[in-house]
C-alpha cells in the first residue's frame, strides 16, 4: 500500500505538534520513524489512523487489494481499516477479554476461520514464548510486555497490507525484541506489506527498515534511504549533536 | 454493509459488552463485593415490589385514581432515575475506543451501543414497582391490555431518560459544570409544572394524560414518544461521534498548570513535605479528588441538615446519627483506601527511611485539619441549643482519637492500587476488609454515643467521648508508629499486591 501525506498540520494550543508538507511511503517499504520525545511520531500515527483530527491536510492510503485498486482519505472513509493493522498502545486492547478471546474476535470481524486463525497464531509461537495463550488470564492482568505482544499479534493477525506499530520494542525483553525483528522482516517479505514503525531503539530500527525518517518538533528533518553504514553514523551523529546542544 | 456482517458484528459487540459487565474489575478479585451487589439489587427489587403493592392502597379513595398520582409524579421518578445512572451508566465513547482500530465502522458501533443503551436491563428495573402497582391499579379500568400499555409506557419513559442522561453525562465528562443544566431543567419543570400554579399543574396533568394514552394504546402517545426519542437519539449520535475523539485524544491534551510550592508548609519539615504531597495528590488525581469532593459534599450536606433543618429535632437517634456523621463521613470515605493511591509509587516510598510513617502522620494531620469544617457548622445547632458544645467536642475528639485510629488500620491491610486518573467504577476497589472496617467506622461511633445517651445522659455520653477521643488524639504518635511497624511486617505481601493491581 502507498501512503501519502499532504500539507498536514496539527497544533495543541500554541504548540505545533506536526507540520508536514508532503511525505510519501511506497508499497512494500518498511519505514522507521525516529525522533526524540515530543517529536510528533505518535501524533502522526494517530492522525494516519483517524484517531485525531488534523488541523489541515490529509492522509491518503492507496494500492491494490485482492486485485482491486483502492484509495481513501483516512479521515473521510473507514475502508482502509480492512487492509490496515495497527497497534498504538495498550489502551486500545479490549482488556476484559483473554488473549484467545481477543484473537478470536479479530479473526471473526476479519472473516478468518478458527482453523486459519490457529495456523496463523502458530507463526507467532516464538514471539509469544508460551506466555500468552493458555494462561487463563484477562489481557488487563498480563504484564506490559505481554499486553504489547497481544496488541502486535492482534494487528498482524488478519495479514494487513499496511502495518503501523508505535514503539513495538517497548516493554519487550531482549529475546522478544529479537523475535519481533525477525517477525517484521519475515512479514514484510512474505506479505509484501508496507510497514511503519516508530522506535527509540535505533539499532533495531536500522536493522529492519529500508527507509528512516527523522522527525523533530513535528517536522521531517531527514529522510534516509537504506545504507546501513552511512545511516548509522549520520543518525547517531544527529542525536549526539542534539545531546551536546542540550549540554 | 451486508446483513450477515451486521448481524455478526452486532453479536460480537453484544457478547463483548456482556463479558465486560461480568468481568468488571470491581468484581474480579472480590466475591464478597459481587455477592453484596446482588444482595443490594435484590433488596431494592423487593423494596420496590412492596412499595408498588402498598402505593395503590395509599392512594385508594383519593380524588384521583391511584395511577394518576403515580403518573402525575413522573418527573420525580425520572429525577431519581437520572441521578442513579451516574454510578452505573457509561458513555459509548468510553467503550468504542477499544474498537476504533478494528475493521468495524464507527457509525455501526455507535448505533449498536446506543441501541443497547436503550434496551439495557436497567431501564426495566423500575418495573419491580410498576408491575405490582399496575396490576392492582390498571386492569379494573383499562383491562390487561391497558396494563401492558402502562408498563411499556413507563419503560419508554426510562429509555428516554437514559438518552437524556447520556447527553448530559457526555457533556459533564467534558466539563463538570454542565451538571447544573439538567438539574436546573428538572427543577424548573417541577416548579412551573407542578408547584407554581395550583390551578394549572400542566406537567402533572400532562403526564397523567400521556400515561392514560399509553394505557389506551393511543397512537398519539407513541407518536409523541417517537418525536422525542428520534431527535434525542440523533443528537446523542452526533455528540458521541465527537466524544470518541475527545476520549482518544485525552492523553494528547496535557493541561499546563501552575505549580504551587506551598511554602507555608515548609516550617513543618518532613511532615510538611508529605502534607504537600497529600494536598497535591488530592488536587491533581481524578480518583482521589472525586473521593474527596464526594466526602466533602456528604459532610456539607449532613452539616447543613444538622444546622439549618429541624426535621430531625424530634428524633434523638437521628440527631446523634447526623451529628456523628458530620464529623466522620469525610474521613471514613477517603481513608478507606488509605495507601491505595500511594500503591502507584510505593517502591519509591519504600526505598527511603520511615517515609511511610511521615506519610501516615501527614495524612492524619490533614484529616484532623478537615474536621474544622464540621466544627464550624456545628456552631449553629450549638447556638440554637439543639446540641451542647460538649456533644460537638465529643464528636470531634472521638473522630480524631477513635475513628481515625480505627480506620487507619487499613493502611496495614490495603494492598490494591487505585488508578489515580481512571473512573472510580473502573478501579477494582473495596475489599472485604475495607467494607467491614468502613462499615464499622461509620456505625460503631454512632452506636456508642447512642448507647451512652440512652443509658446515662447527653453530658455523660459527651464526656466519655471526649476522654476516649482525647486519649487517642494525644497518643497518635504511638498508634501511628504501631501501624507503620505492622505495615513494614507485611510490606512484601502489600507491595506485591500493589504492583499486581497497577
Amino acid at each position: 500500500m502507498n501512503l501519502t501525506i499532504e500539507k498536514l498540520t496539527k497544533s495543541f494550543g500554541e504548540k505545533q505538534a506536526l507540520n508536514i508538507d508532503h511525505y510519501a511511503i511506497h508499497s512494500g517499504e518498511t519505514i522507521g520513524l525516529v525522533g526524540n520525545n515530543g517529536a510528533g511520531k505518535t501524533t502522526l500515527f494517530r492522525i494516519i489512523l483517524d484517531l485525531l483530527h488534523a488541523d489541515t491536510g490529509c492522509v491518503t492510503i492507496d494500492g491494490v487489494v485482492d486485485g482491486q485498486p483502492v484509495s481513501c482519505d483516512t479521515s473521510k472513509s473507514e475502508a482502509w481499516k480492512a487492509y490496515t493493522g495497527a497497534f498504538v498502545d495498550t489502551g486500545f486492547l479490549i482488556d476484559y477479554l483473554t488473549p484467545e478471546e481477543y484473537f478470536r474476535f479479530i479473526a471473526k470481524i476479519s472473516g478468518i476461520s478458527d482453523a486459519v486463525m490457529h495456523d496463523r497464531l502458530l507463526q507467532f509461537d516464538g514471539f509469544m514464548n508460551g506466555e500468552i495463550l493458555g494462561q487463563k488470564t484477562l489481557i488487563r492482568n498480563l504484564s506490559m510486555g505481554n499486553k504489547q505482544k497481544v496488541g502486535i499479534i492482534g494487528a498482524m493477525l488478519h495479514y494487513p497490507k499496511l502495518l503501523i506499530l508505535d514503539e513495538p520494542f517497548n516493554f519487550l525483553d531482549p529475546t522478544s525484541q529479537l523475535a519481533m525483528k525477525y517477525l517484521l522482516e519475515t512479514y514484510s517479505k512474505e506479505q509484501k506489506a508496507t510497514i511503519i514503525v516508530s522506535s527509540h531503539n535505533l539499532t533495531h530500527t536500522l536493522d529492519i527498515c529500508s527507509r528512516i525518517t527523522l522527525l523533530e518538533h513535528g517536522i521531517i528533518l531527514k529522510d534516509y534511504d537504506r545504507d546501513y553504514a552511512m545511516l548509522n553514523s549520520e543518525i547517531e551523529e544527529y542525536f549526539r549533536g542534539q545531546q551536546s546542544g542540550k549540554n | 454493509m451486508e446483513f450477515s456482517r451486521v448481524r455478526l458484528l452486532y453479536q460480537l459487540v453484544s457478547h463483548n459488552q456482556r463479558l465486560q459487565t461480568r468481568r468488571h474489575p470491581m468484581f474480579e478479585k472480590n466475591m464478597a463485593m459481587k455477592i453484596l451487589s446482588y444482595i443490594f439489587i435484590a433488596f431494592w427489587a423487593v423494596y420496590l415490589v412492596m412499595l408498588g403493592f402498598t402505593a395503590y392502597s395509599y392512594f385508594e379513595g383519593s380524588a384521583l385514581e391511584a395511577f394518576d398520582w403515580v403518573d402525575g409524579g413522573m418527573i420525580w421518578f425520572l429525577i431519581i432515575d437520572f441521578l442513579s445512572r451516574f454510578s452505573m451508566q457509561e458513555t459509548p465513547a468510553q467503550n468504542i475506543k477499544q474498537y476504533k482500530l478494528h475493521n468495524i465502522p464507527t457509525g455501526f458501533l455507535l448505533h449498536t451501543f446506543l441501541l443497547r443503551m436503550g434496551l439495557q436491563p436497567y431501564n426495566l428495573f423500575w418495573a419491580f414497582f410498576f408491575v405490582p402497582f399496575g396490576l392492582r391499579a390498571i386492569p379494573q379500568f383499562y383491562g390487561m391490555l391497558g396494563f401492558f400499555g402502562f408498563i411499556i409506557g413507563w419503560w419508554l419513559m426510562y429509555v428516554l431518560n437514559s438518552y437524556w442522561y447520556l447527553l448530559w453525562r457526555t457533556l459533564i465528562n467534558r466539563n463538570f459544570h454542565y451538571l447544573a443544566i439538567p438539574l436546573l431543567i428538572y427543577a424548573a419543570l417541577a416548579y412551573w409544572g407542578i408547584f407554581y400554579d395550583d390551578e394549572n399543574q400542566w406537567l402533572f396533568t400532562g403526564t397523567i394524560r400521556l400515561m392514560r394514552g399509553f394505557c389506551q394504546w393511543n397512537p398519539l402517545c407513541w407518536l409523541i414518544f417517537c418525536l422525542v426519542v428520534v431527535p434525542l437519539y440523533l443528537v446523542n449520535f452526533r455528540l458521541q461521534k465527537v466524544a470518541i475523539y475527545v476520549e482518544i485524544a485525552k492523553t494528547e491534551m496535557v493541561k499546563q498548570f501552575k505549580s504551587h510550592n506551598m511554602t507555608f508548609l515548609d516550617r513543618f519539615g518532613v511532615i510538611g513535605e508529605y502534607l504537600k504531597l497529600e494536598l497535591k495528590s488530592t488536587i491533581r488525581n481524578l480518583v482521589v479528588r472525586k473521593q474527596f469532593i464526594t466526602g466533602s459534599l456528604c459532610m456539607l450536606m449532613l452539616c447543613s441538615l444538622f444546622s439549618f433543618s429541624d426535621i430531625y429535632d424530634d428524633l434523638p437517634f437521628m440527631r446523634v446519627f447526623i451529628c456523628v456523621y458530620c464529623f466522620t463521613c469525610l474521613g471514613v470515605m477517603t481513608l478507606t483506601t488509605v495507601m491505595c493511591a500511594e500503591g502507584n509509587y510505593i517502591d519509591g516510598l519504600m526505598v527511603r527511611k520511615e517515609t511511610v510513617l511521615s506519610l501516615l502522620k501527614a495524612k492524619y494531620y490533614f484529616q484532623c485539619l478537615m474536621l474544622i469544617v464540621p466544627s464550624l457548622f456545628s456552631l449553629m445547632p450549638i447556638m440554637e441549643g439543639k446540641i451542647s458544645w460538649l456533644t460537638a467536642l465529643g464528636c470531634l475528639l472521638f473522630t480524631s482519637g477513635a475513628v481515625f485510629p480505627f480506620i487507619f488500620q487499613l493502611a496495614v491491610y490495603n494492598d490494591a492500587t487505585i488508578h489515580l486518573n481512571e473512573k472510580l467504577t473502573k478501579t477494582g476497589r473495596d475489599t472485604k476488609v475495607q467494607m467491614l472496617m468502613s462499615g464499622a467506622a461509620l456505625f460503631l461511633p454512632m452506636l456508642v454515643m447512642y448507647a451512652l445517651v440512652q443509658f446515662f445522659n447527653d453530658e455523660v455520653a459527651a464526656m466519655s467521648m471526649i476522654v476516649i477521643g482525647l486519649l487517642g488524639t494525644v497518643l497518635h504518635p504511638f498508634w501511628l508508629r504501631n501501624i507503620y511497624k505492622r505495615f513494614m511486617e507485611r510490606r512484601y505481601a502489600n507491595m506485591d499486591g500493589f504492583r499486581n493491581s497497577r
